[in-house]
Parts: structure tokens; C-alpha cells; sequence
């Protein structure tokens, strides 16, 4: 009976908020610097610069992604979609210039 | 809902063309209500193709009940019997198969089919009363049809009158939440028996010889000689030669065959239907793209496929009619085929640009018939007299060939004035009414320069060559080639996704090809570069010349600019000529450029610098793996010559198309007569120790590369089986829940992308693996370093190859030794199951009319061995299981003696391949299994490279160790020995991966099954009990009858008589020998001598069960059928389950549900995990047919069989665990 009542005890914040909460603030702090982000739905990738985080969904102007044809313009990302991501940080790798000119 | 149709067989003279070639035998099924239009419209137009006189295609929703009041008006009985379809077998298979009712109608007899349909696709038709083959058959002379089924919820329309339909070939489809879309149906059949207008078999107007078997689209064919013969009478065009005008509708106006129409961007779907009787043929549709399978987005997308008889696809039109850039004119869809193209099996997609309402012309003044738009899509605008639409800007002149394209040729004209206002404002070389690289803002443009050129081609060392040979090369190497610097390869090259590709081609060939004793002199003096795949305006840079579009090739001398936009990813495109194909590409006039993902690099294997073309690449990319990436293209009806200048494989007389020629991969060759070494042991003709490498790629890798593979084939009519040793690949690359298989079966113009690792250093065998592909050279290696090589670069993220440390192997002219250490990479507490295997001759007695092999071999556990010599045991190939996480090791001994051979003198006569040559039998055996884990050092079970012997010689054992890493499932399993003398006689079976945790139990008993059982229970602790049925479908076995004579199938195996005059062009090579399943067969023409009643051919009751295997369950009981065809012959099989249906990817619940599997072919290993399992949806008991859906040559060969369900209890079959069947 005790744990049946732990399970429907809700604590404020949750886990899942704390997770989002710290994903934002990683945003917030990476505004202006170069990101990739990958999300489970079409166009999987995205490479571009932060330019704003509003409420929970990152605004990325994508330089990049699979197709050319969704390129060059302000992407609204919601955190829940980001899978896997990394920002540009001095010191550690850069993200690769991709270029189509052959 | 329920529907009714009053359907009805009749006789009816079919008239296939304008020209008036009819087939005077025709059938059909038509709706009762215009069965009297029709014969009232044939008796008026006797010459003349009748609109109504076309295959019957009626429609229902899924979830709909139909019943089908079927009335037979042919003289002997005849049904339906519906593919996909749920029923009682008892009432309404249309067949009269086992211990059923007899569910055909007899003569003037009516009967009431009732079915449901549950899932989306189509219904193909057939009947089962006449099974002939031969041209008294029904199949082959057109009673057959389909039924269409929706959506639920959909209703159809009339696209000419907007009116309710209820039957036609075409249908507008309306759902309320989905799109509208053009529903066509795109029937093709083959061999219906054809005379010309005067009543004589039609000839070949160039050779004076029959021309080639009818191969036919819907009731309709339109030959290139019967459009030649206008030419050569100066009726038309008369500067021409035939071939480069085949498809022009300025010159011939439009063809018998259907004209597929609609407007630019409007939804599309083909119902593709193979309702014909032998060939697999290749679908191909110029421009347009659509997944493999239409319900899965993460299938591959293809623009050609391959279809065998009695099976269907739905091919939904990505983007719509035009494709992604919206191009509109004409787009010919055709039988890939050669021959068959030529004979007149094609049509056109017809996309206007503008609308019709039926007061428009086409250039020739022939009516343009109205067309609705369909609802949902705006309507197109009205034609104007300055912007008439397509076809009536176009410049052409009726009579005469189709104009050139405006700008596209190098020094050519401009635009016209008409023409200028339905251009596009970017009008350019290439790209004039459509701009195929608008879609991306300023994409990557690559222009690449390509010529068509003659020079001689060496296939092999021993001096077989092509003096005519045909390629295409970039400028850039045009001197090295022809100066042999550089040595001829098909012309692969490379690009990135979201370029727009640029091609200037020359047409550098002599404008006339001299004769040989393969082909006559012809005229072949315009050529171009035809491109799949990629979009383009399909107007001007089709690089064909088709229907009322222009003329997009070049004469000699000249270039032409075409314009291509690669939109993704799109694997390899193949390119080829469109204006002399049936002439030349089997010379070599075929290509690939194989698009990469964005930001690839392309680099020479050996040298690291960037690169444009080469059939072995690497690549490398800032984000994803880098991979080795390596083309084989696959060619048939290869013309060549041996060292002496004399013809390899001639056809009877020069011209015909009946199989001329032999096989290569890449121009090149290795055939195995040449390989016996000095011992002559076939064992070793793989071995590069004993006959060194071959010619044909050795595509190289470091251990641990990832490799792309582009499949393609390059020409010419035949159907070939890739396989590849030891590795495997998803079968759906961009899906991740989707089956692994080694094996893909391939027709001319398809193109595969097989994605996988290689996990481990060694020699791996690819292989068109078929007995006369493999016989004549088409195999090659991958091989895989172990240490750094000085001519292949690392992968940049690869860790380097560790530096060598020992020289590279070398020919020594002897067999290697055997493998020192045989391990697998496994767990090392992985259970493992051992197996003692002996390879024995024994004879094999196939059914119960007394036909046998007196020389069979086979593969048996040796503690089976006394009892299978002594005849307690029936053979039966050898069925192997383990379950995932089992280590499984083989010890297989050799007890094959020389003089047990039927032909030990070296020759092998049948079943016959072309060139054939002396190769003894060899008395030593392997066994090598398909989809599992293994070294290829020491357990492949073949001899393959520089790898150790893998091979046991007489009294010799041989060990493999293998690891069930998946539980892939049924996979083949075969000898590599010797494949001339051995697999006819038997030595095949089936390694069956079960789940982790399974048992297998005897379904009389449920205590533990025998392990090489076909018919097992799988009892597993997380799931319900399965019933395993094991089918081995195999063919070119080689039978006695019980006189001892040699049956000479298929030919032998004739229901009705085969006319002489035939007899001698009948069958091809590789039709020959017997078949059916699991060392059994059940030979109709047995039972029709015993009982001359074709209605009876199937029955039980008459016959007693067949010899091929009855397997029995109750309703309900779930059911897997491991389906493989590890035999040799190259005729791709289709196999058909009566009333049940699987998903056609085992391990993807989404796939496509299908009653059929099609193109099975050596290498072909498939889990059909029954739907609802016994009796499918309703479980109704009954006797369900498995059978081939050849009806050319394989039902009556014997290839059918059985599975029981039961309605009471059976003594000696227990009911599964948690059975639900109620039971008497």
C-alpha cells in the first residue's frame, strides 16, 4: 500500500523538469556559438548558430541539414526533440564546415 | 460493404495492335453486363484492337465483402481464384485442389465466390481449371484480371466522364480525408500465341525469322517491326533505320498499347500486375521514382523493378505525376528487357500541362479525349493558340521523326516562338520547359563530358573479346582508354546530393555497326545518355525519343547538353543509350553515377586524390563513416568472340534474340572451366593459389571497412542472383527494423545499395550465383587486409592498418592446406551444438510415379546415414537449426566416389548450360551457409582466394564453426564444391536460425523433434507455440523416369502437346530440369495420363495427396514457413499460398502484407509468419495450395503441394499448446 501511494505522488520539479530546465540553460549560455543538433524526425540534422531560446525551444539560424533546400533560415527546435547535440566550446572539436562547391 | 460482380469467362478473339496481330484463342473475364458489347464490337471490328476487350478490373474497399456470381462460357471448367483475398477454401478457392469441393464451374455453369478483402493492394485473378503451359492454356491466352482494393471509405470515377465506373484498366480514387489519385492498371503479360493479320506467325521484317514471343501490356503490344515494316515501305520516315523511332508518335503516331494520362502533379498510383505465365520482367518508368514498398517511408526507392508471374506491386508515383521538379510530355514505362521492350512492351505516361476537354488534337488530328481534373487539384489552365500545351508546342512535322531539342545541341537551334512561351524563364541547354534545378537555391552544379565510343573489349585472359565494344568514357580519358592506359571499365561516376549535374555528351560512334555472326549490319547512327532516377524536364534531356517529345540524342560528331538534379541521396542511377539499346548495350553502352550524401568526398583508393569516376572508390565525409564504395554491373547476351574470332554462344542466325552471347561483370569474366588447375578438381576453382586471382573486380577493403556495394545490371534480358559469401546487409537500407539477406535477385536497369561491414580479414566470395553465371565467370572477391597494403589508403576514421608484417600470398599452382585454426567469434559461453554431417551418393526417389535420381547426393546427419543407405529413411535435404547465441559446429565428411558420378567423363549435358566444357566431378564436398557469423578463413565452407582449404575430400572431415549472432532465420545452405556436379543431384539444405530459448518438437508426439525435421513445433517460454513448415523450393535437379529414361523437363512435363515447329526455340537453357520442393515433386502430366481430366489435376480425391510435402494444422494454429531456393537455376520463381497472407518483411510489421514472394531464385531465403495462421483470418479449415506462380514451367513441373487444415482431431497430429480450434 505505501508504494502504491509513492506512485502517485507527484514531487515538483520532476526529473524530467530539472532535464529540461538544464537543457535550456546549456542553450541559453550557447546563444551566438555554433550547434549541431539531431532530432528523430525529418531533417534528423541541423548545424547552424544559436540565436535565441524562447521558452523551451531553441531558435538555430541552420547553415546545414540533409537537404539544401531547408537551409539558410531560423529553425524553432523544441527541446524534447533534441536527441543528441553539441555546442561549440573553445578547446574542444569543431564542428566540421560542410561545403557543397566540389 | 458488400459488392457484387457477375462475372463471366468467354472466348474472345483478341486483337493486339493496329497492325492487326490477334490472337484467335483469346479468354477473358468480363462483367455479364457487356459481354454481348464486347462480342457485338469484336464481331464489327475483327482487325482492330476493341477498347472493351481488355483485362477485367473491378474494385472494393478494404474491409468490403464481394461476392462474385462467376459464369464459365469456356468448354471445359474454369474458375477464379483470388490472390490476398480471405475465404473458405471449401467454397470459394476457384480451383479444386485436395480433398475441397470442386470450386470451378463446369461449362454454362455459374458459381458464387464470396471473399473479403482486408488489406490494401490487389487481387490478381487467375484460373486454376487449366493449368496448361502450353498455348491451350487459359492464363497464357488472358483470362485473368484483378481486383483493385482501396482504402476504406474510397470511391471511384470515370477520368474521361467523371461518371461512376464500374470496371476499367483506369479510375480516378476518392477518399474523404485522402488525396484523389489516377488509378492505373499495368498488366503485363508473355507468351500468348500471336498470328499477324494475315494468319501467319509474325516475321522479323530484318531477319525474315519469327519474331520474338508476344510480351504484352494489358491485351496490347506494339512491335518495333511492325513499325519498322511502315519505314521500310516508305509509308514513313523513310531516312530511318527502326529502333530510334520505335517509340515516336510523330512518326507512327501513339501505340496500341495504353496511354497512361494525367496532369502535371496529380497523385498516381499503378496497380503493376504480372499476369502472365514465365518471364520476370522489369519495370521501369522514365523520370519517376516510388518506394519498393509503398507503406514503409523508410523503404528503398527504386524506378526499376522486377516482377514474376502472378505477383503485383503498387507502384505509388513519388511527388506525383512530373516528379519532384513537375515536368510534363511523355514518359514511356517499359519492360526493361530488351527483347521484350523491342517486341512491343511499352507505354506512355502521358502529363499534360494543360487541360482537356476534348476539343484538342493531337499533332496527327487524332482526338484528344477529355480528362477530369481530379477534384482536389487546381485545374489546369485552357489551352491558348499561343500556349497550346503539350504536345502542340512542339515543332514536329507528322511522318517524319521527332524534332531535335531547342538549344540542347552544340551549335543547334533556338526556341521557336511557341515554344519560348511554354519555356520556363530560365530556359537553357537541357532544362527548357522544366527547370530540374529550381528546387534548391543556387545548388552545386557539376558538369561532367562523356562520349559513347567503339574499341575492342578483352573479358579474360583467355583472349574472349568484344571487337564491337561499346562504352562510355569522360573525355578526360577518352586517350588513355583507347590508347590502353587505362583499362575499360563501365563509366561510374560520382556526385553529391542536392547537385545539379550538367552532362555534355558526344556521340563518338561510327554511324554504321558492321554484321557478325550475332547481329546483322544496322544503321546505328544516333545515340544519347539516358538517365534514371534523377529529375529532369523529361522534353529535352530524356536522352530517348518517345511519344510526341523531341528527339533528345545526337548524330555522330555531335554533343548535346542534358541537365540533371540529384535531389537526395539516391544510391546508384543508371544510364544508358535509349536510340539503339536492343543493338548495343549489350555491347557495353551502360554506366552508373552513384550519388552520395552531401559534403562527400571522392578519392582514388590507392592514391587518396579526389576523383569523378571508378567503380571502386573510397569516400569519406566530415560526419558519417567513411566507406569504401564499389560497382558491379552484371551484363547477359555479352557477344563475345574466344581468342580465334570465333562466336561464343552464337544465336541460330544472326539478329535473333534468343539468348545469344555469354555473361561478365564489368566487361570482365572469369569462367570456371578455365580454373580446374592442374589436378582438375572443380573444389579449387575459387582458389587463388591454384589459377591465381580472377580478372573480375577484387573489390579491397581493410578489416572492418564499411562498404557500399552499387548493384546494377547493364543489359540485357535475363534475370541473375546476386549473393554475397559470409557477409550480410538490411534488406530496406534506410529502415532499422527491416530482415538481413545476402541474396538479391536483379533484372536489367534495377540498382541496389547494399550497406554493410566487413567484420573480419579474408577472402569473401560475391557471386551471380545461378549455375550458368557462376559456370561462365561472373563471381569475384572482396577482400579484406589484416594488414596495411601500399595500393589501398586507410579510412581517415579508421584506426590505420597495422603495418605488414608478411608478403601478400601468391599463386603457388596447388590447393591450399586446411584452415590451422577453425574459431569463431562467439561468447565464450555460447552453448554449441555439434553436428556430424555426411556427404554421401545415394539414390533419391522424388515422387510416387516412380520418378528418381539413381545418383543423388546428399547432405545427412551421419548417424542418419545407415538408415537413409538401406531406405528405412527417405532423403530429404538436410534442415539444420540452432537458436540465437548458439555456436554451431559442423564436422562434414566426403564419402562421394568418382565412379558413383552419372557423368564422369567431365561432361555434364543436362541440364545444360551454354559453353559447356570439360570439368570432372570432383569427390571432395563443403558446406556453406548463408546470413550467419563466421571467418571466412576457416568456415565458409568453400575455397575461395587466398582462405585455407575448406574442402573434404573422401573419407576426409572438414570442421566449420559458425555463430547465430541473429536469429535471421531460414537461410540456405550449399556445397561450393563443385557446382556443375554436384547441385543438380541434391547437395543443398537449410540452416534455420530460431530465436534464442526455442525448441523444436514432433508435431505427433511434442517430445523433442528430430533437429533436420521440415515439419516441427516451436515452443518457446515467452511465445505460442508455432508450427515450422520447411520448404526447400529447388529446380534443375535431373530425374528418371521409373523406365530409367532421363525426363527432359520442362518440355516432357507438357500437358498438351508442344507444336514441333517450337519445340527446338522453346526453352532456354536455363528452364531446363525438373523441380518442386524438398526432393520431391508431383508432375501433372503423370496424373493427366492416369486421369485425362484437367479439372482433376489438383484433387486428392481423384489422385491421392501429392508427393511434395501435406502439412497439416488446425485453424488458428500460428504458422512460419522458412521458404528457401538454394538450387541453380536462373528462372526466377513465384511462390503463392492460397488464402493466407504475411508481412514481406518478417522482421517490420508495418511491410507490405502480401499472399505472394516473388522472383525466388538461388540464394532466395524468406519467413512467411502466416497472418491469423491456419486457415487466415476466418480459420476455416480446408486444403490451401502452395504452390509457384509459373504457370510456364513450374506448376505442372510438379512444383505444389499442400497444407491440410483440420477441422477434427487427428491421431497423429497433437493440437498446439494454447489452440483455440474448436475440435470434433
Amino acid at each position: 500500500m505505501e508504494q502504491d501511494i509513492r506512485l502517485t505522488e507527484i514531487s515538483l520539479p520532476s526529473v524530467n523538469d530539472i532535464h529540461d530546465e538544464a537543457l535550456i540553460n546549456e542553450f541559453v549560455a550557447g546563444i551566438g556559438k555554433n550547434v549541431l543538433i539531431m532530432t528523430p524526425s525529418f531533417p534528423f540534422v541541423f548545424i547552424g548558430r544559436i540565436v535565441e531560446v524562447v521558452g523551451d525551444a531553441v531558435v538555430v539560424d541552420v547553415k546545414v541539414t540533409t537537404i539544401g533546400e531547408l537551409e539558410n533560415r531560423l529553425w524553432y527546435i523544441h527541446a524534447h526533440q533534441i536527441e543528441v547535440f553539441y555546442i561549440e566550446q573553445k578547446g574542444m572539436p569543431r564542428i566540421p564546415e560542410l561545403r557543397d562547391d566540389i | 460493404m458488400k459488392r457484387f460482380y457477375h462475372v463471366v469467362a468467354i472466348p474472345i478473339r483478341i486483337v493486339l495492335n493496329n497492325f492487326g496481330d490477334y490472337n484467335e484463342t483469346g479468354m477473358m473475364y468480363v462483367l455479364k453486363e457487356n459481354e454481348e458489347k464486347v462480342k457485338e464490337a469484336v464481331k464489327k471490328n475483327p482487325f482492330t484492337p476493341v477498347d472493351l476487350v481488355q483485362p477485367l478490373c473491378i474494385r472494393a474497399n478494404q474491409g468490403d465483402t464481394v461476392e462474385i456470381l462467376f459464369e464459365n462460357k469456356i468448354h471445359y471448367a474454369t474458375g477464379m481464384h483470388f490472390q490476398e483475398a480471405d475465404y473458405d477454401v471449401l467454397n470459394s478457392d476457384g480451383a479444386n485442389v485436395g480433398f475441397n469441393p470442386n470450386t470451378l464451374a463446369e461449362p454454362g455453369e455459374k458459381i458464387l465466390y464470396r471473399l473479403q478483402f482486408n488489406h490494401e493492394g490487389v487481387s490478381i485473378f487467375t484460373d486454376l481449371g487449366n493449368p496448361d503451359s502450353s498455348d491451350e492454356g487459359t492464363s497464357i491466352n488472358g483470362l485473368f484480371g484483378c481486383l483493385f482494393i482501396e482504402k476504406r471509405g474510397s470511391w471511384w470515377t470515370d477520368p474521361e466522364t467523371g461518371g461512376p465506373l464500374n470496371s476499367g484498366m483506369f479510375a480516378d480514387v476518392h477518399h474523404p480525408f485522402a488525396p484523389s489519385f489516377r488509378e492505373y492498371a499495368f498488366i503485363f503479360h508473355d507468351e500468348m500465341s500471336t498470328k499477324d493479320i494475315t494468319g501467319n506467325r509474325p516475321l522479323d521484317p530484318v531477319t525474315n525469322q519469327e519474331r520474338e514471343s508476344t510480351h504484352a501490356i494489358s491485351y496490347r503490344y506494339e512491335p518495333e517491326q511492325n513499325r519498322k515494316r511502315l519505314i521500310e515501305e516508305g509509308v514513313v520516315c523513310p531516312d530511318c533505320e527502326g529502333e530510334e523511332v520505335h517509340h515516336d508518335s510523330w512518326v507512327f503516331g501513339d501505340p496500341a498499347t495504353p496511354i497512361f494520362r494525367g496532369y502535371r502533379g496529380d497523385p498516381a498510383k499503378y496497380r503493376l500486375v504480372h499476369a502472365g505465365v514465365k518471364e520476370t520482367h522489369v519495370f521501369h518508368y522514365h523520370a519517376h521514382s516510388f518506394f519498393r514498398d509503398p507503406l514503409n517511408t523508410d523503404s528503398d526507392v527504386f524506378d526499376a523493378i522486377s516482377v514474376s508471374p502472378q505477383s503485383w506491386y503498387t507502384i505509388d508515383t513519388l511527388y506525383g505525376l512530373g516528379s519532384l521538379v513537375g515536368a510534363f510530355g511523355d514518359f514511356i514505362i517499359h519492360c526493361h528487357l530488351y527483347p521484350h521492350f523491342g517486341v512491343g512492351m511499352w507505354a506512355i505516361n502521358r502529363v499534360f500541362d494543360t487541360l482537356q476537354d476534348g476539343s484538342q488534337c493531337y499533332p496527327n488530328g487524332v482526338p484528344i479525349k477529355a480528362l477530369q481534373p481530379l477534384p482536389d487539384r487546381p485545374c489546369p489552365p485552357a489551352p491558348t493558340k499561343e500556349r497550346p500545351g503539350f504536345p502542340n508546342f512542339i515543332p514536329g512535322k507528322v511522318g517524319c521523326k521527332a524534332p531535335r531539342p531547342p538549344l540542347g545541341v552544340v551549335g543547334g537551334r533556338g526556341l521557336t516562338e511557341l515554344e519560348r512561351n511554354a519555356a520556363v524563364p530560365t530556359a537553357r541547354p537541357g532544362a527548357v520547359f522544366t527547370d530540374p534545378c529550381i528546387i534548391e537555391e543556387n545548388p552545386a552544379v557539376q558538369e561532367i563530358n562523356v562520349s559513347l565510343i567503339e574499341l575492342p573489349l578483352v573479358y579474360n585472359r583467355q583472349g574472349w573479346h568484344d571487337p564491337k565494344g561499346r562504352i562510355y568514357v569522360r573525355d578526360e580519358d577518352l586517350e588513355d582508354v583507347l590508347a590502353g592506359r587505362k583499362e575499360p571499365e563501365p563509366l561510374i561516376l560520382h556526385m553529391n546530393a542536392g547537385t545539379c549535374l550538367s552532362v555534355n555528351f558526344t556521340n563518338r560512334l561510327p554511324e554504321v555497326a558492321s554484321g557478325d555472326a550475332f547481329q546483322l549490319v544496322t544503321r546505328t547512327y544516333e545515340t544519347s545518355f539516358h538517365v534514371h532516377f534523377v529529375k529532369f524536364d523529361v522534353l529535352v534531356s530524356d536522352g530517348a525519343n518517345v511519344g510526341w517529345n523531341y528527339d533528345s540524342s545526337v548524330l555522330p560528331g555531335e554533343t548535346i547538353r542534358y541537365e540533371y538534379f540529384a535531389d537526395v541521396e539516391l544510391k546508384a542511377w543508371f544510364f544508358h543509350d535509349h536510340l539503339f539499346a536492343s543493338y548495343h548495350q549489350q555491347h557495353g553502352v551502360f554506366g552508373s553515377t552513384v550519388v552520395h550524401g552531401r559534403f562527400s568526398k571522392v578519392l582514388d583508393p590507392k592514391t587518396g586524390e579526389e576523383v569523378e569516376a571508378g567503380a571502386q572508390v573510397t569516400v569519406t565525409h566530415p560526419l558519417i563513416p567513411d566507406y569504401r564504395d564499389f560497382a558491379l554491373m552484371v551484363h547477359d547476351f555479352a557477344l563475345l568472340f574466344d581468342k580465334d574470332g570465333c562466336p561464343l554462344n552464337p544465336p541460330e542466325f544472326p539478329g535473333s534474340q534468343d539468348d545469344p552471347g555469354l555473361f561478365a561483370v564489368n566487361y570482365k569474366n572469369e569462367p570456371l572451366q578455365f580454373r580446374l588447375g592442374k589436378d582438375c578438381d572443380p573444389a579449387y576453382s575459387f582458389s587463388s593459389f591454384v589459377n591465381d586471382d580472377p580478372v573480375t573486380p577484387i573489390l579491397h577493403c581493410y578489416e572492418g571497412d564499411p562498404i557500399r556495394i552499387r548493384l546494377l545490371q547493364g543489359a540485357q534480358e535475363e534475370s541473375h542472383s546476386f549473393n554475397v559469401h559470409g557477409l550480410r546487409w538490411k534488406k530496406e537500407r534506410p529502415d532499422i527494423e527491416t530482415e538481413f539477406q545476402s541474396q538479391e535477385h536483379i533484372g536489367i536497369s534495377e540498382s541496389f545499395t547494399f550497406d554493410m561491414e566487413v567484420p573480419r580479414s579474408g577472402d569473401y566470395l560475391w557471386t551471380f550465383e545461378t549455375e550458368e553465371d557462376l559456370w561462365n565467370g561472373c563471381w569475384g572477391l572482396i577482400r579484406a587486409y589484416d594488414e596495411e597494403v601500399d595500393f589501398l589508403i586507410p579510412l581517415e576514421d579508421r584506426p590505420s592498418p597495422p603495418k605488414r608484417t608478411k608478403p601478400l600470398p601468391v599463386c603457388t599452382g596447388n590447393p591450399p592446406p586446411p584452415a590451422k585454426k577453425v574459431e569463431v567469434d562467439a561468447p565464450l559461453n555460447a552453448p554449441v551444438k555439434v553436428f556430424h554431417i555426411a556427404a554421401f551418393h545415394v539414390p533419391i526417389r522424388y515422387s510416387k510415379w516412380g520418378e528418381q535420381d539413381p545418383y543423388g547426393i546428399i547432405f545427412a546427419l551421419k548417424e542418419d546415414m545407415d538408415e537413409i543407405l538401406s531406405g528405412k529413411k527417405e532423403p530429404v535435404p538436410l534442415i539444420l537449426r540452432a537458436n540465437q547465441g548458439d555456436v554451431v559446429e559442423v564436422h562434414l565428411t566426403s564419402f562421394l566416389e568418382s565412379e558413383k558420378f552419372p557423368f564422369p567423363d567431365g561432361i555434364w549435358p543436362y541440364p545444360p548450360v551454354k559453353e559447356q566444357a570439360f570439368y570432372p566431378p570432383s569427390v571432395r564436398i563443403s558446406l556453406h551457409p548463408q546470413l550467419i557469423q563466421y571467418d571466412v578463413k576457416s568456415s565458409a565452407g568453400e575455397t575461395v582466394g587466398f582462405n585455407p582449404d575448406q574442402t573434404a575430400g573422401p573419407g576426409e572431415t572438414v570442421t566449420y564453426r559458425w555463430y547465430v549472432d541473429v536469429a535471421v532465420g531460414a537461410c540456405g545452405m550449399w556445397d561450393m564444391a563443385d557446382i556443375r556436379n554436384h547441385r543438380s543431384l541434391g547437395t543443398y539444405g537449410t540452416f534455420i536460425a530460431e530465436s534464442r530459448g526455442t525448441q523444436i518438437l514432433n508435431p505427433k508426439t511434442r517430445t523433442p523433434a528430430v533437429i533436420t525435421s521440415e515439419n516441427v513445433i516451436l515452443n518457446h517460454p515467452f511465445s505460442p507455440d508455432r508450427r515450422e513448415f520447411v520448404l526447400v523450393m529447388y529446380d534443375g535437379a535431373r530425374l528418371v523416369d521409373r523406365d530409367g529414361c532421363v525426363i527432359i523437363d520442362p518440355v516432357d512435363g507438357i500437358l498438351t502437346d508442344v507444336d514441333p515447329d517450337e519445340l527446338d526455340d522453346l526453352v532456354d537453357t536455363y528452364d531446363n530440369g525438373s523441380r518442386g520442393f524438398n526432393y520431391r515433386t508431383e508432375r501433372l502430366i503423370n496424373r493427366l495420363n492416369e486421369h485425362p481430366i484437367l479439372k482433376d489435376l489438383f484433387s486428392s480425391k481423384v489422385h491421392g495427396d501429392p508427393s511434395t510435402p501435406v502439412f497439416e494444422a488446425y485453424p488458428g494454429d500460428p504458422i512460419t514457413i522458412r521458404l528457401v531456393n538454394p538450387s541453380e537455376r536462373r528462372r526466377a520463381h513465384t511462390f503463392h499460398l492460397h488464402g493466407h497472407y504475411w508481412n514481406t518483411d518478417d522482421k517490420d510489421i508495418f511491410s507490405q502484407v502480401k499472399s505472394i514472394e516473388d522472383h525466388v531464385v538461388l540464394g532466395h531465403a524468406r519467413d512467411l509468419q502466416l497472418h491469423y495462421g491456419a486457415g487466415s483470418f476466418f480459420n476455416f479449415p480446408g486444403d490451401y495450395m502452395y504452390r509457384s506462380g509459373n504457370i510456364r514451367w513450374d506448376i505442372e513441373q510438379g512444383m505444389w503441394g499442400i497444407i491440410r487444415v483440420h477441422k477434427n482431431k487427428q491421431v497423429h497430429l497433437l493440437p498446439l499448446k494454447n489452440s483455440n480450434a474448436k475440435l470434433n
